[in-house]
C-alpha cells in the first residue's frame, strides 16, 4: 500500500517534519515549486520525501533529527553536520540525531566523493537550519497570538524580545506538520547568525578509540557465513575462469557452498580462513589475455590513443607557439596507484522474500543499492542498503562492486553472507586504480615572464585536469583517448593529480627557461589572485631564500584549484642522497584557501593526510603491471606514506570571503599541488628533472649516476 | 585443515575455551569466537597493524599468530581490554584530544602498539615512538597527530614524575 500524507502524518507521531530542496529558479516563472511527496510503500516510508535533499525532524522532546545519503569515512562528515545543526538551531550536540547512508531512511543527496559533502550537505542543513528558524518564530507566533515582531529565536526556542515569559522551546512547537520548501542555491541571502568553529571533538571518537565502532565486518560476528570470489593473475574484467575443481573445493573443512558467478567462482563457508582454504583447492585455470610481458605504459598508451576531444580552446595556442621566441615542450607520465584503504571493501547481504538487504562500506549507498538490483535483477525498491562507517574510501569505495556480490553470493546460498575482500583481491580484483596518464605539454613565455600560450594533450581514458591555474591567453587542451591496460576508476584528487603534476613541473622548467624565480613566476601568471597570499604565506613560512639550505636539499612549490573554488598552494623541502637515491621531505607548508572553516579539527587531519598522500605519491605509490596482469599483489608490494616518512607539516588557512563565507571543501585539494612542490624541490636539490613519477631511490640513482 | 580442538585463551584478564583449527588465525578466534572485533582485518599479511594485540605485553599480528601457537598461559589483551567507553585510558583521551584518526579504521591496532610502548618505556623520545608505530599503517595518515597524542602522555608522565 502507497503511504498516504495522512498515514505518513501518523507515522511522524507528532514531530515536526521540514524538508527541502534546493533548485534553481523555474525561470521567468520565479521559483520552482516544491515538489510533491511521492508515496512509498511500506518501510520506506522516510522516504516520502525522495525529491527532497534536506530532511529536518523536531521532536516534543527538542531533540533534532536529519538524515543524509552521505557517509563518513573519516572526513567527519558527522561531527561537520552535528555542529552545524547545534549551531544553526542553538542546540546541544547531543540533541542532534544523524542519520546516515541508509537508502530506506535518507534522501539521494550524492555519493561521498569529490570534496563535496560539507560544501553540498553541509551547506544545506545551514540554510535549512535558517528557514527552520523563521518559520518556528511564525508557529509560536500564532501560537501565542502575538506578532512575530514581538519574537525571537534564541537558544532553542522562540521567546519574546522584551517578555521573557514568553518562551516556546523547539519541541513545545512540534505538532506532527510536514513543511516543504525549495532553497534557491543562487539566492543572495543574509544570515542572521555567523557559524563559530568551536573546534569539537569527533563524535564517534570515544567509539574509535576503544574499539567500539561498528565497521561493517564487525556486523555478526561468529554468527554470519563469510563468502569469497576466486582471485584472477589479472583483473577479472580481463580474465574468465575456464576450469576449476568445484567439489574439491566443496570438500573443504568448513565449506558448505561452492558455485561460478560470472567470470569467476566464489566459495560459502563458515569462516574467513576456510573460505579462502576452499578458493585454494578450487584450482581455477584462468583464461587470461595474451599480452607483452614487459610493460612501457606510455608505448602502450600512445599507441593506442584515438581520436581526441578538446577540453577547452581559447586563442590561436598553436599558431602563437610555432611563433614564439621561448618555447619549451615537454612529456610527463604518472604511474598506476591504488587507494588502499586499511579497511578492504566489505558487504553483508542477507536475501529475505521481501527483498534484500547489504550492510556495506560504501561512498555511495544509492549506487551500491541500483548496483544490486541489476546484478539480482530487482526492483531497486526491494534493496535497501545501509552505509557503515567506511574505514577509508579515497574513490575506490564510491562504486563497490561488494555489496552486489554478497547480495549474489547470499542468494545462491540461501544465507546472509560477510563478504570481506582480501588484500591481494583488494589490489587486484577489479583494478580502478587512479589510471597513468602521459601528458605533452608545451608553453610559450615572454622574456619578462608572461605565459602566452600552452598546449596540452593528455593521454588518458576519460577525465579532466585543471588546466585553469593560470591566466594563459593562448589555450588548447586535449583529452587523447586511450585503451588502457588496466581498469581505472576514483581516486582522491582525481585527475587533477595527473595533470597538476605536469603543469607545475613545467611551470618551473619554463620559469628556469628565462631565469626568473618559480614563486615570482607563479604570481605574475596566476588566474586567482587568492594564489599570491597562499605563495607568500608558505614562502615566508618555509623560510624560502631566507636560509641557506644544506647541500642536496630543494625547496619547491606547486599550487591547485579545485572543486567549488578550492585553492591551495605547498612548499616542500626535500634532501636527496646521492649514494641511495632516496627522496626526503624535510619539511611542508600548506596554505588554503577553502572558505568556512566548520570544524578546525577535523579539517586539519584531512588537510594533513592530503599532504601525505601528496608525499606518498610523488615518492613510493605504483601499481606495477606486465601487460594486464598485476604483479603489484600485497600491501608489502605496495609502499604508502608511513611514521618515518612524514616531517614537520605546517597549515595555513586564509579565507579572502569577505561576506558571508561559506565552506567549499577540502577533502582532496591538497594533494595535489603536493606533489609537483616535491617533484621541484628535488630539481631544486639536485639539479634534475623527473618526468615521471614516483621519485623511487632506482629511477633517482639512475637518473644522479647519468 | 586440521581438525578441531580445545583451546584455552587468557584475553583482556577472563579465560575462555574456544574450538578451532589449531592454524587459525587468533585474529578471527578473537572477532568470531569472541566477538572481540576491536582487533581488525587489514591485510592478512602482517603488513598494516591494525590487528595488533598484546601477547604477554609483546605486541604481536594477530593475523600471523595462530590460536595454536597460544600457550594457556599467556595473557593476550586486545583494545577492548585498555579501555571502554566512560573508562579510557590516558592514551585513549589523548588520541581524542589530538584528533589522532581519521577513519578511525587502524586506530585499535595503533593504541594497542602505543600502549605497549608505553609500558615498557614510559617516557620515549619522539623517534622512539617513530621507530616503534613505524609498522602501523595509517591511510587516512594521521600519523603526526598520533605521534602528538602518544608524546602527551609520555609528557604528562614525566611532569607527574618530576
Amino acid at each position: 500500500m502507497p503511504l498516504s500524507r495522512r498515514a505518513f502524518l501518523e507515522l511522524l507521531g507528532g514531530s515536526t517534519a521540514y524538508a527541502f530542496t534546493f533548485s534553481c529558479t523555474g525561470g521567468s516563472d520565479g521559483p520552482a515549486p516544491a515538489p510533491t511527496p511521492r508515496p512509498v510503500t511500506g518501510d520506506h516510508a522516510l522516504r516520502y520525501f525522495v525529491d527532497y535533499t534536506e530532511w529536518l525532524f523536531i521532536h516534543a522532546d527538542s531533540s533534532v533529527t536529519v538524515h543524509t545519503g552521505r557517509i563518513d569515512m573519516g572526513q567527519g562528515l558527522k561531527t561537520v553536520l552535528s555542529n552545524l545543526v547545534s549551531q544553526g538551531l542553538q542546540i546541544a550536540p547531543e540533541k542532534v540525531t544523524i542519520v546516515l547512508g541508509d537508502t530506506d531512511r535518507c534522501p539521494d543527496d550524492g555519493p561521498t566523493e569529490g570534496s563535496s559533502a560539507t560544501r553540498i550537505v553541509g551547506w544545506g542543513y545551514w540554510r535549512a537550519c535558517e528557514r527552520v528558524r523563521g518559520h518556528l518564530v511564525e508557529r509560536a507566533a500564532e501560537a501565542l497570538g502575538v506578532s512575530v515582531r514581538r519574537l525571537e529565536y534564541h537558544d532553542g526556542a522562540v521567546v519574546g524580545t522584551k517578555d521573557p515569559d514568553l518562551r516556546l522551546a523547539i519541541g513545545e512547537l512540534a505538532d506532527g506538520s510536514l513543511h516543504l520548501d525549495t532553497i534557491d542555491p543562487t539566492e543572495r541571502w543574509e544570515s542572521a547568525t555567523t557559524y563559530v568553529d568551536r573546534g569539537t571533538g569527533n563524535v564517534n571518537a570515544e567509539a574509535v578509540v576503544t574499539g567500539t565502532l561498528v565497521f561493517t565486518g564487525d556486523l555478526f560476528a561468529g554468527e554470519c557465513p563469510y563468502g569469497s570470489l576466486a582471485l584472477p593473475e589479472h583483473h577479472i574484467h580481463f580474465s574468465k575462469i575456464e576450469s576449476a575443481d568445484l567439489e574439491a573445493a566443496a570438500r573443504t573443512p568448513g565449506v558448505d557452498h561452492v558455485a561460478r558467478l560470472g567470470k569467476t567462482a566464489f566459495a560459502v563457508g563458515s569462516g574467513f580462513r576456510a573460505v579462502q582454504n576452499g578458493l585454494e583447492n578450487l584450482a581455477p585455470v584462468w583464461k587470461v589475455p595474451t599480452e607483452p610481458q614487459e610493460m612501457d605504459v606510455e608505448g602502450w598508451i600512445r599507441e593506442r590513443a584515438t581520436p581526441v576531444k578538446t577540453i577547452e580552446e581559447s586563442g590561436r595556442a598553436e599558431d602563437v607557439l610555432a611563433a614564439a621566441e621561448i618555447r619549451l615542450g615537454e612529456t610527463y607520465i604518472t604511474q598506476y596507484a591504488t587507494q588502499a584503504p586499511i579497511e578492504t571493501e566489505t558487504s553483508v547481504a542477507e536475501v529475505g522474500d521481501d527483498g534484500v538487504t547489504v550492510w556495506a562500506s560504501t561512498q555511495a549507498p544509492f549506487k551500491a543499492r541500483k548496483a544490486v538490483a541489476d546484478r539480482l535483477k530487482i526492483d531497486e525498491e526491494k534493496v535497501r542498503v545501509i552505509a557503515m562507517p567506511v574505514g577509508g574510501g579515497f574513490g575506490v569505495k564510491v562504486n563497490t562492486l561488494a555489496p552486489a556480490e554478497a547480495a549474489l553470493m547470499a542468494r545462491a546460498a540461501g544465507r546472509r553472507v560477510k563478504h570481506v575482500y582480501t588484500r591481494p583481491y583488494q589490489v587486484i580484483g577489479r583494478g580502478r586504480y587512479k589510471e597513468a596518464v602521459v601528458a605533452d605539454i608545451t608553453s610559450a613565455v615572454t622574456a619578462d615572464g608572461s605565459l602566452v600560450a600552452r598546449t596540452l594533450d593528455l593521454y588518458q581514458d576519460e577525465g579532466f585536469g585543471s588546466t585553469g591555474t593560470y591566466d594563459i591567453p593562448h589555450v588548447r587542451s586535449r583529452l587523447l583517448h586511450s585503451k588502457m591496460p588496466a581498469r581505472h576508476g576514483t581516486m582522491r584528487g582525481t585527475s587533477f593529480v595527473q595533470t597538476c603534476f605536469a603543469v607545475e613541473s613545467h611551470t618551473d622548467m619554463v620559469a628556469a627557461e628565462i631565469g626568473m624565480d618559480p614563486v615570482d613566476f607563479r604570481k605574475k601568471n596566476v588566474a586567482y589572485a587568492s594564489f599570491r597570499p597562499l605563495l607568500d604565506a608558505c614562502a615566508e613560512r618555509i623560510g624560502y631564500g631566507a636560509r641557506e639550505l644544506p647541500e642536496n636539499h630543494g625547496i619547491g612549490f606547486g599550487i591547485c584549484h579545485h572543486g567549488g573554488r578550492q585553492l591551495g598552494a605547498t612548499a616542500a623541502e626535500v634532501s636527496v642522497n646521492r649514494r641511495t637515491g632516496e627522496v626526503r621531505v624535510e619539511r611542508m607548508v600548506g596554505a588554503l584557501d577553502i572558505g568556512l572553516v566548520i570544524n578546525r579539527n577535523t579539517v586539519r587531519a584531512t588537510v594533513t593526510g592530503a599532504m601525505i598522500w601528496g608525499l606518498g605519491f610523488a615518492l613510493f605509490e605504483e601499481v606495477h603491471l606486465d601487460g594486464h596482469r598485476t604483479a603489484t599483489r600485497s600491501m608489502a608490494d605496495y609502499r604508502i606514506p608511513r611514521f618515518s616518512d612524514i616531517p614537520p607539516i605546517d597549515l595555513i588557512f586564509l579565507s579572502n570571503e569577505v561576506k558571508i563565507p561559506r565552506p567549499r571543501g577540502c577533502g582532496e585539494l591538497q594533494v595535489i599541488p603536493t606533489i609537483g612542490a616535491i617533484a621541484n624541490a628535488v630539481h631544486q636539490a639536485v639539479g634534475v628533472r623527473f618526468h615521471t613519477l614516483p621519485l623511487t631511490p632506482e629511477r633517482v640513482l639512475a637518473a644522479l649516476g647519468s | 585443515m586440521a581438525e578441531q580442538r580445545s583451546f584455552k585463551l587468557r584475553v583482556n584478564g577472563s579465560l575462555h575455551t574456544v574450538t578451532s583449527d589449531p592454524d587459525e588465525p587468533l585474529l578471527w578466534v578473537l572477532r568470531d569466537h569472541l566477538k572481540l572485533t576491536g582487533t581488525k582485518f587489514g591485510c592478512g599479511e602482517g603488513e598494516c597493524g591494525a590487528c595488533a594485540v598484546q601477547i604477554n605485553g609483546e605486541v604481536y599480528r594477530s593475523c600471523l599468530v595462530t590460536v595454536g601457537e597460544v600457550d594457556p598461559g599467556d595473557e593476550i589483551v586486545t583494545i577492548e581490554g585498555l579501555g571502554q567507553p566512560g573508562n579510557l585510558s590516558p592514551l585513549q583521551q589523548s588520541f581524542i584530544d589530538h584528533t589522532a584518526f581519521g577513519c578511525g579504521y587502524c586506530t585499535p591496532g595503533m593504541i594497542v602498539t602505543a600502549d605497549a610502548l608505553l609500558r615498557s618505556n614510559p617516557r620515549p623520545s619522539r623517534d622512539e615512538i617513530v621507530r616503534t608505530m613505524d609498522d602501523n599503517l595509517c591511510r587516512c595518515a594521521s600519523y603526526p597527530a598520533i605521534v602528538d597524542a602518544i608524546e602527551a602522555v609520555a609528557g604528562d608522565r614525566a611532569k607527574k614524575e618530576d
